[in-house]
């Protein structure tokens, strides 16, 4: 058993060496199969931190009255809480918010002294609502705009919801090219594998006529080109891996300073799932490069 | 050992190659087939490795019904059935023993029983001291004789010669066809397929001959008498 599968690995390593450059034509495509696979991902990966950064910062200012009462406001703020389209309301009075204006502009001396000129706070108590749900979001605006308290100054309704369609969009489009591409790839891939794996054949038909006549049987005559398909999967992910992550390394830079503030490590999600990954990636190659194979197999080595 | 019953075989595009034929080669039999080309001999002996099927009729080797093969039993039959060929079939990028060691090899002999089988099957067809030449070396005549051991490694009971002398000059010819002799009287069945009238007619054994697929005679210690 074991002296059959040395033998079958033996006789697949030198049809992968005889017809050295047929081999690396095959792991070349199957390289880039894959990696536009994984630059699919990376895209994935960025738009999430995008999209991720976005809903982190929506929210609806509510602007009220700076002579409105506490009271006032704090029922306003309970009845906007019990909203089903609401996650959270939060008070800023105004001394909070003057404070967190002087911080913002705490090195912009003129700002600071145009305040210290005016003697009081201009600043106005407000109401930050995080909405629970995105797809709810016009529901909720809508609602708040119904509020017709006297005590509101003004609202704003930043239109997150087409940023976010917008971002979701441009990362579909991507996404659906990456798609797209892989697909172009992998049929690539296929095909190449099935005439190398043709052309193996018919460089061997004389040797596969003679293991016939002896009585090898099917499956030793065929292993050893499926297990080559196995072989050119193996290599073309070892070189993937090996030229992505420097590639990781040289984007990681320009996403840091994009998303600033946000963490996103493409290096240290592909360390992190590098064996669900290129595991996953090498496993369905090799199913589909057997596969593509044994078809080859099948229809070419009735020699 | 080999039954034909009313054996039938039609090519679609050639039309009858095998008509009824009916046979019985008994073990340890040396049996020439002998005809002129297209007459139905090599599907005869395709026929009997399982190469091809028969449309009509019942082919038995030795207790086995092959008329029905499947296709995972053929190589079984094949390790029962040594068979040589006019055209050698031999790998020229490996050495003789390579050659011969390749036929066990695939069919997972191990390096200790090829180390000892292939160097005595080499000394009964007489090369044993060139086993480390490549095919490209040697003879037509020794070429053949590799193949030959290279059908001898499985200790077959019945050895197929399809025309084994037709790239051979007489000298290398009546070699092959002595090696057969001594071979057939080690107990080995075997078949000629020949049209080679001169080395038929000396062998002054059992033949068959075949016209438009057809046995047209069969003699215990016959001629060719096409």
């Amino acid at each position: 058993m074991f002296l059959s599968l040395a033998r079958v690995i033996k006789f697949s390593l030198q049809d992968i060496f005889r017809n050295v450059w047929l081999s690396l034509v095959t792991i070349m495509i199957l390289v880039l199969a894959l990696f536009t696979v994984n630059m699919l991902l990376v895209v994935k990966v960025v738009g999430n931190t995008a999209v991720g950064a976005i809903k982190e910062k929506i929210d609806i200012n509510l602007f009220l009255k700076s002579n409105a009462k506490e009271d006032d406001i704090l029922i306003l703020k309970a009845k906007i809480a019990n909203l089903n389209e609401v996650k959270e309301v939060k008070y800023i009075s105004k001394d909070e918010a003057l404070e967190v204006f002087r911080k913002k502009h705490e090195n912009n001396p003129e700002i600071l002294e145009s305040l210290r000129e005016l003697g009081s706070n201009p600043l106005a108590p407000t109401l930050v609502i995080k909405p629970a749900d995105l797809d709810t979001f016009s529901v909720l605006t809508d609602k708040i705009n119904s509020f017709d308290d006297e005590i509101i100054e003004s609202r704003n309704f930043s239109n997150y919801k087409l940023m976010l369609n917008k971002i979701n969009a441009i990362t579909k489009k991507v996404t659906d090219a990456g798609i797209f591409l892989s697909s172009i790839f992998i049929l690539i891939t296929i095909l190449v594998i099935y005439n190398s794996v043709r052309i193996a054949i018919y460089t061997h038909r004389h040797q596969i006529t003679i293991m016939k006549l002896v009585g090898a049987s099917n499956s030793f005559i065929q292993m050893p080109f499926l297990i080559s398909s196995v072989i050119y999967t193996f290599i073309g992910v070892l070189i993937l891996v090996f030229l992505f992550y420097p590639l990781l390394s040289l984007l990681q830079p320009y996403l840091e300073t994009f998303f600033v503030g946000y963490n996103i490590n493409l290096i240290d999600y592909f360390y992190s799932n590098a064996f669900s990954i290129f595991g996953s990636q090498f496993l369905i190659g090799s199913l589909i490069n057997i596969l593509a194979s044994y078809v080859a197999v099948k229809k070419y080595s009735k020699v | 050992m080999i039954k034909f019953h009313n054996v039938s075989k039609v090519y679609p595009k050639s039309g009858k190659a095998l008509d009824r034929i009916n046979l019985h080669i008994r073990p340890g039999e040396f049996v020439s087939i002998v005809g002129q080309s297209g007459t139905g001999k090599t599907t005869m002996v395709k026929t009997m490795i399982g190469e091809e099927k028969i449309d009509q009729g019942k082919i038995i080797i030795g207790d086995w019904d092959i008329t029905d093969i499947r296709q995972r039993e053929i190589p079984v039959l094949r390790r029962q059935i040594g068979v040589i060929f006019q055209d050698f079939k031999l790998l020229y990028k490996k050495t003789l023993f390579e050659n011969v060691a390749f036929a066990m090899q695939v069919c997972g002999g191990s390096p200790k029983k090829i180390r000892k089988i292939v160097p005595h099957v080499m000394k009964i067809v007489g090369l044993e001291s060139k086993m480390d030449r490549y095919p490209e070396e040697i003879s037509g005549g020794e070429q053949q004789r590799v193949a030959i051991a290279r059908a001898l490694v499985h200790r077959p009971k019945i050895l197929l010669a399809d025309e084994p002398t037709g790239n051979l000059d007489s000298l290398n010819a009546n070699e092959i066809i002595e090696l057969l002799l001594r071979i057939n009287r080690f107990g080995t069945t075997v078949i000629l397929v020949t049209h080679n009238r001169e080395i038929v007619n000396r062998l002054k054994k059992r033949v068959i001959t075949i016209d438009n697929g057809s046995i047209v005679s069969d003699q215990e210690i016959g001629k060719y008498v096409l």
